[in-house]
């Protein structure tokens, strides 16, 4: 019988030819964790199985990136927890500034047949560099550290046919959130969603990352795309051109549930509070006053995003009524995104930059005041998310969010620009 | 299978889609890393009242709709929910992440089709994992449960996953 991408994977590191349903034990090749989530992965390792020792330093990382820099006393010593535990064992470690784990994650680490484990439930991110990636809590992932493998269950496959091509100021995070909106925030738990199709081939891996890191807003467990000749230039200009290998679902392959999609027919969207299946075309919320707009994230804080961002506020300024924030995903986001001058011309249109990080997203260093209304470009808009529970979150793609900065209000880009 | 019946009273009905932000808000949980301290935010958003009440019944019992523990994978959501002394939930479906979590560290979730329907908050429940029934003792209403997978049962009667692997590599 053919295969889904995740069968296939899961086929070859269990060395089991599986099905749906089945339950295998499978190495683990890059486990990680974050500020959040990894002191208690350490703390679980620690009180139950009496070891600090990681199974293969190589593979493991810890990363600053939720509450960093660090915006108070106790985050800095749940800091040095973090920092104490990787120097004895001599893990990856990313300090304050370097990136969100998922985006130091796919530029360093992840790539085709991987198993990639992470404390963090984006990390179904890694899916987009054809891994089997999937987020986890601290006892897993501590588990993980100390053995070296896991169990998983094999998932169900969701197959998501998308052709055609994207309209102007349409991008793939509308196409999530018309996923999203159509099957809804638990359409997909437990399965696997592969993405495919020409509009899929055509995307960027940068692009294709925005429709992986969302898998889990629908209840996937990963998000996969085909492992093609974008994967492999996206891991030779990381310098991992030798990580590639290719990996494709079997023509035969069977789903337990199909949506086709029609990108040509797709417009931006915009998913209003608090859900982030409540989604509607941005004509029908245009005109709201905005207090703020954020850019970032590990959805959309990418170089190709912070370029499109740039290339709209060239020359403009934020409205006057509106906080502009932009936090760059990684260090080298930031870098890239200095020397091409999108920083100065973000700078210059009165943007807030951040040190690379989550900064905004969950609230812990940049938090919304009451009743403040924002739009931002990450991935959920849970009550409180963004540290109030009397605020409202508005979620849409870069270009929504660059014009909607301009005016102050939410706007649709084809109308203005 | 050996998981002793629960027999206690319902302390909160959830709705559809209750996320782990609502659970423990992000705000907490970077600068904190005693889980009983901070167990007192549970729920705060949605629920300011949840834990002094939940200090008032022995073992509560948490009803929810369909995906239950939807978003984050922090594990402080089920974990607080536990340091609360809730001893089990029982919702239509849950969350992939939270599912695992919870049974790693021995909360035990069950999944029961009508049950948001068919309890209300202070209702006397019993649920009976040799039958696999929820009986609502207040209203004598009987539905019937998903049996709980086997190696989610090892996994509660060792006490969660990390005794359950030190058991397997001895």
């Amino acid at each position: 019988m053919g295969k889904t991408l995740a069968e296939k994977i899961l086929s070859e590191k269990s060395g089991k030819d599986v099905v749906p349903g089945d339950l295998v034990t499978v190495p683990v090749d890059f486990v990680f964790g974050q500020d959040g989530t990894f002191p208690l992965a350490i703390q679980q390792m620690e009180k139950d199985l009496g070891t600090r020792k990681v199974f293969d330093p190589k593979k493991v990382a810890a990363v600053c990136d939720h509450a960093s820099p660090s915006p108070s006393e106790q985050v800095s010593n749940v800091h040095i927890f973090m920092r104490k535990f990787a120097r004895e064992n001599g893990i990856h470690f990313f300090e304050n500034g370097d990136g969100i784990c998922h985006q130091i994650v796919a530029e360093k680490f992840a790539a085709p047949g991987k198993i990639v484990i992470g404390a963090d439930s984006h990390t179904c991110t890694h899916g987009a560099l054809t891994a089997f990636a999937t987020g986890m809590g601290s006892t897993d992932v501590g588990a993980i550290m100390a053995y070296g493998t896991t169990w998983l269950r094999v998932p169900e496959s969701f197959k998501f046919n998308i052709e055609g091509d994207l309209p102007k100021y349409v991008t793939s995070k509308d196409v999530f959130l018309h996923i999203v909106k159509e099957i809804t925030a638990d359409g997909a738990t437990y399965m696997s969603m592969e993405y495919r199709g020409s509009t899929v081939d055509k995307m960027s891996v940068e692009s294709r990352l925005v429709l992986s890191n969302m898998a889990v807003e629908a209840g996937g467990k990963v998000g996969l795309c085909p492992a093609d000749a974008k994967v492999k230039a996206y891991l030779k200009a990381h310098g991992r051109e030798n990580e590639y290998r290719k990996i494709a679902a079997d023509k035969d392959a069977v789903y337990s549930d199909e949506l086709e999609v029609d990108a040509a027919k797709l417009e931006p969207y915009i998913a209003v509070p608090h859900r982030v299946d409540n989604v509607k075309p941005v004509s029908e919320v245009a005109g709201m006053h905005l207090d703020s707009v954020c850019i970032g994230s590990c959805t959309n804080g990418r170089i190709e995003d912070i370029a499109v961002a740039a290339r709209i506020l060239k020359g403009k300024k934020a409205h006057k009524d509106t906080r502009l924030v932009v936090y760059p995903a990684s260090r080298e986001v930031l870098a890239q995104a200095i020397k091409l001058g999108y920083i100065e011309t973000l700078v210059e249109a009165g943007a807030a930059v951040g040190a690379p990080g989550c900064g905004f997203c969950i609230g812990r260093t940049v938090a919304l005041g009451d009743g403040e209304k924002v739009l931002s470009t990450q991935n959920r808009n849970f009550k409180g998310r963004m540290g109030n529970n009397k605020s409202e979150i508005y979620l849409s793609n870069v270009p929504v969010a660059a014009v909607s900065a301009i005016y102050g209000k939410i706007t649709d880009p084809r109308e203005v620009l | 299978m050996a998981l002793k019946n629960i027999k206690s009273k319902v302390l909160r009905v959830y709705p559809p889609d209750t996320n782990t932000d609502e659970v423990i808000s992000g705000k907490y949980k970077y600068d904190e890393l005693d889980l009983k301290k901070l167990a007192v935010h549970a729920f705060e958003s949605i629920d300011p009242t949840f834990y002094a009440d939940s200090q008032k019944v022995n073992d509560p019992i948490l009803i929810a709709a369909n995906n239950f523990g939807c978003g984050s994978s922090r594990e402080q959501a089920p974990q607080v929910i536990l340091a609360c002394g809730v001893s089990c939930i029982i919702a239509e479906s849950y969350a992939r992440i939270f599912y695992r979590n919870s049974f790693n560290i021995g909360l035990p979730l069950i999944e029961c089709k009508g049950i948001y329907k068919a309890a209300k908050q202070g209702d006397e429940l019993e649920v009976d994992f040799k039958n696999n029934v929820i009986k609502n003792l207040t209203t004598g209403k009987k539905l019937p449960m998903k049996p709980i997978p086997e190696f989610m049962q090892q996994l509660l009667e060792a006490g969660g996953l990390m005794p359950y692997l030190k058991a397997q590599h001895k």
